[in-house]
């Protein structure tokens, strides 16, 4: 879970631990439905051991969920920067494109035999991102998210699809 | 009005649609071109099955091959069991009119009618009575979400309205099998996404589907996509049943 | 002066690529040029030889006449016609003759004839000059030129009149009365129970057989020919003396001025049905040239960009367009005047009546009025089309937009209650209602044609009904030339359907496809393209046929309306239908051959 995630809904104003929990449920939609609850009250206790954030409890209340969470001035600062940024999330195409190269120099597996699995994955994937898609009202948050994870899913999928037509025409002229 | 089916059927065969050792090739010697070479394919019924592959890999003609709108070389093709493709013209007018609707990439809607009269329109051909042609016309459109839509003429639709419109006429005479050739081929994205929607809906209600696409979102709303390279089938995968893993691990948030 | 190179060049550039299409333009406009040049050269064709004739025969200026009353016992008055003679202004005089109206049998006919009796020695006034054989003598006759011909008769043959047997001694030329067949236009003079029908002709008997068998019930009539000191005033005078002297028993005058026009009235029907012919045969052409202009500019169009490489607008495109079919009217119309001039020898004779061939030559005045008709047809024809296309703006050009068919929610809510092939006849038919409007016009034009040629053999076969009757040359020569007038309008009718319908065949190729594809047979689609053409071919040929009943009325210069037989016009009025549609199924056959695949994957939307 990105830290900074936590941090920039913090930035609003202070909330209990539960709240941003239920907040962030319902900006992400299904995606955040098998959300692990744990995963944010651990991202919350980090946050505040780094200082980014200060837990107030409640008399008496020790457990994450009915802490106050609220931004510390170098949790702001932190926030600024990270709005600034303008990286887009890096794909793991890397480790699969050696993945491929090792398999074919090594011959360990079929290249072909891997694109065709991430490519069956990555459509099943597609699927049920549509799927999830048609059940959201249009232009709701969730929908949008879901038809950047549709279209992301594309666009590595037209990937896989060159790389099947390069590897293919590797083996016929091999 | 289903003439075509009034012929005792083969025993034995499960699929509504089957194809075996189909071939179309064109020109010869040095520019032999095989467009379809060899292909096998088995359609169920309620299935909706999704042609993938490169530009010029066939899929179209093969689509025509099976919608009757073309004639193999060789090859068998079987609809609910009966050859088709050894009909002579009359016989294949008759497919085309009740057993097989068609969608086109350029949707190819008669411009001077509007969206009610194209969609009646293979019913009037088939000979029903206008009446029960306009009925059955505004039924498909309101089904397809454009009952407001009916007295428009095509150049006053956008292009997703008007592939639905196109799609509601594939509809007109309760055909067995609907082929769709590049549906969204035409359409920006957000027209691509009302006609995933339809096409949706229609395998939800129990239509069997053959779509030839490039676009894999098409393709991920099919039971079972086939890629087809060079005129031949090279891969098919099943994607109904089960999930691949989480939605939210696909969006990145775990880890 | 570049401009004026350009459009030369591309001028020639499409004469060269299209050398059909500037064929059949050539062809159908030749044909009306050609038959606009002969009406012209017909006109007025007689009045030198009549001049000729009226000098060679010392024709009278006024012929005068007295009849008996049309109830027996009141004999002609003889002492009223012999005072003209010294009336004023009167020079000279011949007469007076006896005449008798007489039954004239051959072997072949039974027909009237108006018998003059005459001396051995030449009148004065009136002398008809022999062509053939000699002057009457007792027991024999003199026939006019054109009855003789008619009847078929020589000198030497022997003829019956009134059951007496005559010898025919020789043929003579007369202007002093008009010849056969117009003999009675002006009017004749004789009263004689139980002749039989039709026009009479003139023959000359001594006045011994004349007057022999004469009865209070077949009386004699006398004429009289005299010359005026001033001859150009002679029709005011019969006019005047008319008008004056309207009792049964004054003479009846008749001026040569009215002896001329009847006699003219001879070729005068040749000539309105040669002019109305042309007007036929150049209304088909505008047709058949709008309807190749429409195709031309509407492909032009669509190669702006191609043409824009040459240098060439859509204006100028336009413009080439009709400077390309105003040069193949002007190569029209001298054809067809050469055509006209040769073959005028064939048409142009002035009948037998007159003496001498005519002057047959085409003044300067009639090459101008065919030049400028040919280049009017162009003109007419090919004017919209290319306003159109000049209008045309590129991106539309491109577009093609310019050229989708109107919305026509008559005929789609009409059609749509009509059986697969009339549903797809009637919307085809209506996404070029220009085009169905200029079939329905080129099918008027012909049916009149033809229903003009059915009424005259109508006219023709109730006249023969009865027997021994004598075929009325005029009416002969006038069902001869509106027949090849006929013949020619339905061949170019013929050329104009396959044209339309190949230019509708390949306009509708998509929406035929589309058909195909949604279900109909090919067998449907063809059925649909031929009802398409059949349409306005019924509604043309329905609108025609009174209009070929009033043409007749137009042509004919004399006779009732004898109207043909209900199912002879019922056949032309279905049958034209019947042929236009097989006429479709040649070029619709060939152009469903293409499967259905091919023509909507190259298509658009």
């Amino acid at each position: 879970m990105q830290q900074e995630v936590i941090l920039a809904m913090l930035a609003k104003e202070p909330s209990h631990g539960y709240e941003l929990r239920a907040r962030l449920r319902a900006a992400l939609g299904p995606v955040g439905e098998d959300l692990n609850a744990g995963q944010v009250y651990v991202t919350l206790t980090r946050l505040e051991k780094a200082g980014l954030v200060t837990g107030t409890a409640e008399p008496g209340q020790t457990r994450p969920d009915r802490k106050v969470y609220e931004l510390t001035p170098v949790g702001q600062q932190r926030v600024a920067a990270w709005l600034a940024e303008v990286s887009w999330p890096k794909p793991d195409l890397t480790e699969f494109h050696l993945k491929l190269i090792a398999a074919f120099a090594g011959r360990l597996a079929d290249p072909i035999a891997i694109v065709d699995a991430q490519r069956r994955e990555l459509l099943r994937r597609l699927r049920d991102a549509q799927r999830a898609a048609f059940g959201e009202p249009d232009n709701s948050d969730a929908a949008l998210l879901l038809e950047g994870i549709v279209l992301r899913l594309q666009a590595d999928l037209h990937w896989l699809e060159a790389c099947e037509r390069t590897w293919t025409n590797r083996r016929t002229k091999a | 009005m289903r003439t075509y089916l009034d012929q005792p059927e083969d025993q034995g065969v499960n699929s509504l649609l089957s194809a075996r050792t189909l071939c179309k090739r064109y020109g010869r010697g040095d520019a032999l071109v095989r467009a379809v070479d060899d292909v096998d394919l088995d359609v169920e019924t309620g299935e909706t099955v999704a042609i993938m592959g490169p530009s010029g890999c066939g899929k179209s003609t093969l689509l025509h091959l099976l919608g009757g709108l073309d004639r193999p070389d060789s090859g068998e093709i079987k609809l609910a069991g009966k050859r088709v493709d050894q009909l002579g013209e009359r016989g294949l007018a008759r497919l085309r009119r009740d057993a097989v609707g068609f969608v086109f990439q350029s949707f190819h809607l008669m411009d001077e009618l509007t969206a009610v009269e194209n969609v009646e329109l293979p019913a009037l051909l088939a000979g029903r009575s206008p009446r029960a042609a306009r009925k059955r016309a505004l039924e498909l459109l309101s089904r397809t979400g454009l009952a407001d839509r009916a007295k428009f003429l095509p150049s006053a639709l956008s292009g997703g309205q008007r592939q639905r419109v196109a799609v509601a006429r594939a509809l007109a005479n309760e055909p067995l099998i609907v082929l769709a050739d590049e549906p969204t081929g035409n359409l920006d994205s957000a027209a691509t996404l009302e006609v995933l929607r339809l096409f949706d809906d229609l395998h939800e209600a129990g239509q069997t589907l053959v779509i030839v696409t490039h676009d894999s979102r098409i393709a991920a709303t099919a039971d079972r996509m086939i890629t087809m390279r060079d005129g031949a089938f090279v891969d098919e995968t099943r994607l109904t049943g089960g999930t691949a893993g989480s939605l939210s691990r696909l969006a990145g948030l775990e880890g | 002066m570049g401009r004026l190179a350009l459009i030369a060049r591309l001028v020639a550039r499409d004469l060269r690529h299209r050398p059909a299409e500037a064929v059949i333009l050539l062809l159908a406009i030749t044909a009306a040029a050609t038959t606009l040049t002969l009406g012209l050269v017909l006109h007025g064709i007689t009045t030198g030889p009549y001049e000729r004739t009226r000098t060679a025969t010392v024709a009278p200026d006024i012929v005068a006449s007295v009849a008996p009353a049309n109830n027996a016992n009141q004999p002609a008055d003889l002492a009223n016609l012999t005072p003209l003679a010294k009336a004023p202004g009167v020079i000279g005089s011949s007469g007076p003759y006896p005449v008798r109206g007489m039954t004239l049998r051959t072997g072949d006919y039974t027909v009237p004839a108006m018998a003059e009796g005459r001396g051995q020695a030449p009148s004065a006034i009136d002398r008809p000059l022999l062509t053939a054989g000699t002057w009457a003598r007792p027991g024999s006759v003199v026939l006019e030129r054109s009855f003789a011909a008619a009847l078929g008769v020589k000198t030497g043959q022997t003829i019956f009149l009134n059951d007496r047997g005559f010898r025919i001694s020789g043929i003579a030329v007369s202007a002093a009365l008009p010849p056969y067949p117009a003999l009675c236009n002006v009017g004749c003079d004789f009263v004689s129970p139980n002749l039989p029908s039709g026009q009479p002709g003139l023959v000359w008997m001594t006045k011994t057989d004349l007057l022999a068998g004469a009865t209070p019930a077949d009386p004699v009539s006398w004429y009289m020919n005299l010359r005026l000191a001033n001859p150009a005033s002679a029709g005011t005078y019969a006019t005047a003396y008319d008008n004056a002297h309207t009792a049964w028993s004054a003479p009846y005058l008749v001026s040569w001025q009215r002896v001329e026009v009847a006699t003219s009235r001879v070729t005068e029907s040749a000539e309105g049905v040669l002019l109305l012919g042309s007007a036929l045969l150049a209304l088909l052409a505008i047709a058949s040239v709008a309807v190749l202009a429409g195709g031309r500019m509407a492909g032009q169009v669509r190669r702006v960009g191609l043409l824009k490489a040459v240098g060439a607008t859509p204006g100028l495109v336009a413009v080439v367009l009709l400077a390309e079919h105003l040069l193949v009217a002007a190569a029209a119309a001298c054809l067809g005047l050469a055509l006209g001039w040769l073959a005028a020898p064939l048409v142009a004779s002035p009948g037998a009546g007159l003496l001498g061939s005519a002057d047959v030559s085409v003044s300067l005045t009639d090459a101008g009025v065919v030049v400028a008709v040919a280049l009017v047809v162009a003109l007419l024809a090919t004017v919209a089309p290319a306003i159109r296309g000049a209008r045309a703006s590129t991106v539309r050009a491109l577009d093609d937009a310019a050229r989708t068919p109107k919305r026509r929610p008559v005929v789609t809510r009409v059609s749509r209650r009509m059986p697969p092939v009339l549903l797809l006849g009637l919307r085809i038919a209506a996404r070029r209602p220009r085009r169905s409007l200029l079939g329905m016009a080129s099918v008027t034009v012909t049916v009149a044609g033809l229903v003009t040629v059915l009424m005259a053999h109508a006219k023709f076969d109730a006249r023969a009904a009865g027997s021994g009757a004598l075929t009325n040359p005029v009416n002969t020569e006038v069902i001869h030339m509106t027949t090849v007038i006929t013949v020619a309008l339905v061949l170019l009718a013929a050329v104009n359907a396959l044209l339309i319908t190949w230019a509708t065949v390949l306009d509708a190729r998509r929406s035929s496809a589309l058909s195909r594809a949604l279900g109909a047979t090919a067998a449907q689609v063809s059925a649909g393209l031929a009802v398409a053409q059949m349409l306005p071919a019924l509604t043309g040929a329905i609108v025609g046929t009174p209009l070929g009943f009033l043409l007749y009325a137009a042509l004919k210069h004399q006779g009732g309306m004898t109207y043909p037989p209900v199912w002879w016009l019922a056949c032309v009025v279905l049958g034209t239908p019947l042929v236009v549609g097989a006429l479709t199924v040649i070029p619709s056959r060939a152009a469903s051959r293409t499967e259905v695949a091919s023509v909507l994957q190259s298509g658009a939307a």
